[in-house]
């Protein structure tokens, strides 16, 4: 998972070739990566390639700021509530 | 009388000396105490020599210290530059040997990096740190000097200077208060000349439009160096009320945002659509609360009818208030969407602002009187700028006479932009005359970032060509024929060192050899039409 998601962040997302190999502790605001529309594109990848549905209250920091976040935050989705959260769409 | 901008902050100050004018995250500022530190401020600058009318830049976010620091520039006479600390410092350094930069405010993020800007701008003599007033803890330290580099002026020393009201006023209201970079279409950017009269007219309309008054907050993520700072910035002081600062990075994440803004109490939102739409779809708006925010404005790009009707049906208390303008005339329409309206298409960009006058002439130099006919949108008034900094023949080409007034010589300035009447009278925006294209709220000259381009020794041909996009305005997709072994990464690469990235190209596609039309021009419609379909495929979106 970590390597998908890092995959398509760096292909995509990431404009400071610098910044590359992206490392999955690396903090996507503080280094520029993340901004208001390029979240929505990650948002948008996350929820057709795992097919879950990303709910507004946890669009935070706390589950997007590095790769291992995003990880952690979709690995809580798939321990129940993967299914409730697609149903909310 | 006011009559400079600074006046609005003595008026306040005189007034209302204890209403919080800034509030910064833990930081606030009282008029009374805006009114003293930029004074200091301006003590400072007047110590290194600046003089009425010189250029000052602004290297800083948007913060209670950089507000302290652009008033302190107009109390010295001077004019302001802001300074996007995110730029590449080829183009700060552009930016500041063509205004003639000698003199930076920094702030304590910022000051090494504008002492390091010296190396490149050999003319800059002194950094001068702005920071709050200091509610206990550590006073702030400032970067040892580069050697050999500017004079570093600690905020210590800034603090020593008096805090009382200059004696007598150094500029007049035709002086310049602040130019604005924006983007060129010859490869350089240009600076936009407002005047303290140009942008008092703005200022005194946009205050009443939005109803402004001392209980109100104002918020507007916009940097320093976009004009919808000026709204958040100077009809706050005029109208005592106070400026929020959006936290760095708050607008990324719309939930935390409109929770934000509820925590804050802010009453006056003005933003480009692009975050309205954020936090429309994922702003979980209904259970955000945001009770206090009475006024929501948005300019800079069209705002796509589906996320407008959907952000007025999740929020439905505010009133929405489109306003239209180049930075060249700040904001010279406006219109207020009716409460209810079932939208289809974009909002119209309506009627003319107070105190300016708009009208469209037809191609064949007619004016523009009943729907259907279209037309360039032209603009007149005191609110137009003064002209592009140091190029007079390109002032010349936009800052043209009035058409239609035979009498006297009279300005007007040419928009670029193509609009129609509908039914109510009201202006309808169509499109560009010319190679410019809106993206994320911001202009970009097509033709700057090809120059940034052709400037690879690699680069054979290049071509920039808009992408529609919903959210974005338009994305930027470069297509390129190039010697052998260059890379999309190295393309980016090499234009994020020279543009800000806004104007970085979205996407990168090279060709063995761009086509032609029969006279030799890039063929941009085909390559527009043609290509748009492979470029889907390809899985760009």
């Amino acid at each position: 998972m970590e390597a998908v998601i890092n995959e398509y962040i760096s292909k995509e997302l990431v404009q400071d070739s610098a910044l590359l190999p992206l490392g999955n502790a690396t903090s996507l605001l503080e280094t520029g990566v993340l901004d208001s529309l390029s979240l929505l594109r990650l948002v948008v990848f996350i929820q057709e390639r795992f097919g879950i549905v990303v709910d507004d209250v946890d669009l935070v920091p706390e589950n997007f700021d590095t790769v291992d976040a995003i990880c952690a935050y979709l690995r809580t989705l798939d321990g129940g509530k993967t299914g409730q959260a697609a149903g909310r769409a | 009388m006011a009559y400079l901008l600074q006046h609005l902050l003595r008026d306040s100050a005189a007034r209302s000396p204890e209403r919080p004018a800034v509030a910064d995250g833990d930081l606030f500022l009282s008029y009374a105490e805006l009114d003293a530190l930029s004074s200091r401020v301006a003590r400072a600058l007047l110590a290194q020599g600046v003089a009425p009318g010189d250029r000052v830049g602004i290297l800083a976010r948007k913060s209670a210290p950089s507000v302290v620091a652009l008033f302190g520039v107009l109390k010295a006479g001077a004019c302001y530059v802001p300074l996007d600390p995110k730029s590449p410092a080829a183009r700060l350094a552009a930016i500041m040997t063509d205004s003639g930069i000698a003199v930076v405010l920094a702030d304590q993020a910022t000051a090494r990096q504008a002492t390091e800007l010296s190396g490149s701008v050999p003319a800059l003599r002194a950094v001068v740190v702005v920071a709050g007033p200091h509610r206990g803890g550590e006073a702030p330290v400032s970067p040892d000097p580069v050697s050999p580099g500017p004079a570093v002026v600690p905020w210590a020393a800034v603090l020593a200077e008096p805090a009382g009201a200059l004696p007598g006023d150094r500029s007049i209201e035709t002086d310049l208060a602040y130019i604005l970079y924006t983007s060129g279409s010859t490869g350089t950017p240009k600076g936009v000349m407002i005047s303290h009269r140009a942008s008092l007219t703005f200022v005194d309309w946009s205050a009443a439009c939005a109803g402004l008054g001392e209980e109100d907050r104002v918020c507007s993520p916009a940097p320093l160096h976009f004009d919808l700072s000026v709204f958040d910035i100077f009809a706050s002081c005029k109208a005592a009320a106070c400026l929020i600062v959006a936290p760095e990075n708050m607008t990324v994440f719309p939930a935390r945002l409109a929770a934000w803004m509820d925590r804050e109490r802010v009453s006056v939102w003005y933003s480009v659509p692009s975050v309205l739409t954020m936090l429309a779809s994922y702003g979980n708006l209904r259970g955000a609360g945001l009770s206090r925010l009475r006024t929501v404005i948005f300019a800079g790009e069209v705002f796509p009818a589906t996320h407008l009707s959907r952000l007025m049906a999740e929020l439905p208390g505010p009133r929405y208030l489109n306003w239209y303008g180049p930075t060249e005339t700040n904001v010279c329409t406006w219109y207020e969407v009716p409460p209810g309206a079932a939208l289809s298409a974009p909002v119209p960009i309506g009627k003319a602002c107070a105190n300016t006058d708009a009208f469209a002439v037809t191609a064949d130099g007619e004016r523009v009187a009943k729907p259907g006919q279209e037309g360039e949108l032209h603009v007149r008034g005191p609110g137009l700028m003064s002209g592009y900094w140091g190029d007079a023949d390109k002032t010349a080409g936009v800052l043209a006479g009035n058409p239609f007034q035979a009498a006297y010589h009279e300005l007007a300035y040419r928009t670029g932009d193509l609009v129609t009447l509908d039914e109510a009278g009201d202006f309808v925006f169509l499109g560009r005359r010319d190679g410019m294209v809106k993206t994320r709220g911001y202009r970009v000259e097509l033709g700057e970032v090809e120059t940034a381009l052709y400037a690879h020794p690699a680069v054979r041909e290049a071509a920039v060509l808009p992408v529609p996009d919903e959210l974005l305005g338009n994305r930027l997709r470069a297509v390129i024929s190039a010697d052998e072994g260059l890379t999309r990464e190295e393309v980016l690469d090499y234009c994020r060192r020279r543009l800000p990235g806004y104007m970085v190209p979205d996407v990168v596609e090279f060709r063995e050899a761009l086509p032609r039309t029969s006279t030799g021009k890039v063929d941009r419609t085909g390559l527009q039409s043609t290509d748009i379909q492979r470029w889907d495929e390809a899985g760009g979106q």
